[in-house]
């Protein structure tokens, strides 16, 4: 049991005016503050390697994707939102996807895809921001998610310092 | 010819000054917003032109194009009226309150300050319909047919009864200091800093303020709507622009109660260190005043909680009431001893 003890209030208390005086000057100082709202359109979300935002597919710097479509992403996603359908080149490294869909509205950003690919082919980007009018539209095919490397590498070197400890 | 020439003063006057007031009271909003937020780490609307100055001008087309609710049951007439009727008492008080010393209109007389009206009771008469302006309040609430509506009515209506008692008690040890209920004689007494009654009358000045609170519905008396225990009181089921009319002589009471505020105690249109200024200086002056009162008002409502019903009807009848009789007679035995 806890026995609230009322505090007796001293005479400047009792007569309020002090002490909403005080509140006033406390309200007046805050009024100078900086605002800790962020103005989000213009001034977005800093993100770093760590953010696991939305998932895309790395460009080596010679203009060849470097998925081979093996599909062990498509396996290991929760949500089924990889589709990918491969075909044969005369490249050394034979094979690459012909169709790598991601539906995003299904993608929950997991990034179990990043970690299942054994080519070090999809990663999960600082690319946040997702809108539209229709939902066809938010199923990325695979030029929607082309990147190059140069663009991944912060999170590419996060993942290898990452995998390092395993 | 002259009479149509007096007319178009006459309208020119009322165009100006009603618009220019109107206006305030739009801005008054804005500030409203705009220093809630600063008060709260916030930025505030700054979306709708720059530093969201049109802001209020988006508010108002947002409330013509909102559907009108009537409730069920609402008496239809009393509905339609009580806004309207909140909202003209205010604005008729405006028509009175003196901007400055010398009217520069054709056709005014020498002598007559720059008002739309020049009344010698102008302090009666604001007075008056101030307390016209509490109808509104209950007959919204009483024709929404809505228990809370009629809760925030009836607290209002108390409310109104007990502030306006003190307030009318600590103008009238300013009245019989100044001698006359001309609200612009009483502003011509104060010419310099040393002269304003809130020197003299420091009691009433204070006892003056807070009923002002009241008599708007301010924060922290705010009783007549108080949100979170009565949804929006009187106005809950007010929707569209009979909703905005509510507000729009809410801010306009607020200034009339401002405006009176600072010709009674803070020299009205007199410019400090400046006695004979001409009316292009005393009318700026006097809005400044004005601004600073209103600004005071949006402060003291981000910074206080509301009060408890009862404690509110104690301070007004325990406490202002007293003070204000006693500082009617401590100030009337004064001027009756001819020591003032």
């Amino acid at each position: 049991m806890v026995i609230v003890k009322r505090k007796e209030l001293s005479l400047s208390e009792r007569l309020y005016l002090p002490e909403i005086l005080r509140g006033l000057s406390m309200t007046f100082r805050v009024m100078f503050k900086k605002p800790i709202t962020r103005q989000y359109p213009e001034e977005p979300l800093p993100t770093n390697e760590v953010t696991r935002g939305q998932p895309r597919l790395a460009v080596n710097e010679d203009d060849t994707i470097r998925c081979v479509s093996c599909g062990l992403c498509e396996a290991a996603c929760p949500a089924y939102a990889i589709t990918i359908d491969g075909h044969e080149t005369d490249r050394f490294i034979e094979r690459e996807p012909e169709r790598f869909d991601i539906d995003m509205l299904r993608c929950i950003l997991c990034g179990f895809c990043e970690e299942a690919c054994p080519k070090d082919a999809i990663f999960m980007s600082d690319e946040l921001e997702l809108a539209d009018f229709n939902r066809a539209a938010l199923v990325y095919d695979i030029d929607q998610l082309k990147r190059p490397i140069a663009q991944l590498r912060p999170r590419l070197d996060y993942v290898y310092k990452v995998n390092e400890r395993w | 010819m002259d009479m149509l020439i007096t007319i178009l003063v006459i309208l020119l006057k009322v165009t100006i000054i009603y618009g220019g007031v109107i206006g305030l009271a739009a801005l008054t909003t804005l500030a409203e917003r705009k220093v809630s937020a600063w008060i709260q780490y916030r930025h505030g609307p700054n979306r709708v032109g720059p530093w969201g100055i049109l802001q209020p001008l988006a508010d108002g087309v947002k409330f013509i194009f909102k559907e009108e609710l009537i409730p069920d049951g609402a008496n239809r007439w009393m509905f339609y009226l009580a806004p309207t009727l909140s909202a003209m008492p205010a604005m008729m008080g405006i028509a009175v309150i003196p901007f400055a010393a010398e009217s520069p209109f054709y056709g005014d007389p020498a002598g007559t300050p720059l008002a739309i009206a020049h009344l010698d009771i102008s302090v009666l008469y604001i007075l008056a319909f101030s307390g016209l302006s509490i109808y509104g309040v209950i007959l919204g609430g009483w024709a929404s047919n809505s228990k809370f509506s009629l809760l925030g009515a009836l607290r209002g209506s108390a409310q109104m009864v007990s502030y306006e008692l003190s307030m009318l008690l600590a103008i009238l040890a300013i009245v019989a200091m100044a001698g006359t209920l001309d609200l612009a004689k009483i502003a011509e007494q104060q010419s310099t800093i040393g002269q304003w009654y809130i020197w003299r009358q420091p009691l009433a000045f204070l006892l003056f303020l807070i009923a002002t609170f009241a008599e708007t519905n301010r924060h922290p008396f705010d009783f007549a709507e108080c949100e979170p225990e009565l949804v929006g009181g009187f106005h809950t089921e007010y929707s569209s622009m009979r909703f905005a009319l509510f507000f729009l002589g809410e801010y306009c009471a607020i200034i009339v109660m401002c405006s009176m505020t600072v010709t009674f105690f803070l020299g009205g249109f007199s410019v400090p260190f400046w006695v004979d200024a001409p009316w292009f200086v005393q009318a700026p002056v006097f809005l400044a005043k004005i601004c600073a009162f209103l600004f005071l008002f949006i402060w003291v409502r981000w910074t206080l909680p509301r009060f408890r019903f009862d404690q509110l009807m104690g301070l007004g009848w325990k406490t202002f009431l007293p003070l204000a009789l006693a500082n009617l007679f401590v100030t009337g035995a004064l001027v009756a001893l001819e020591v003032y």
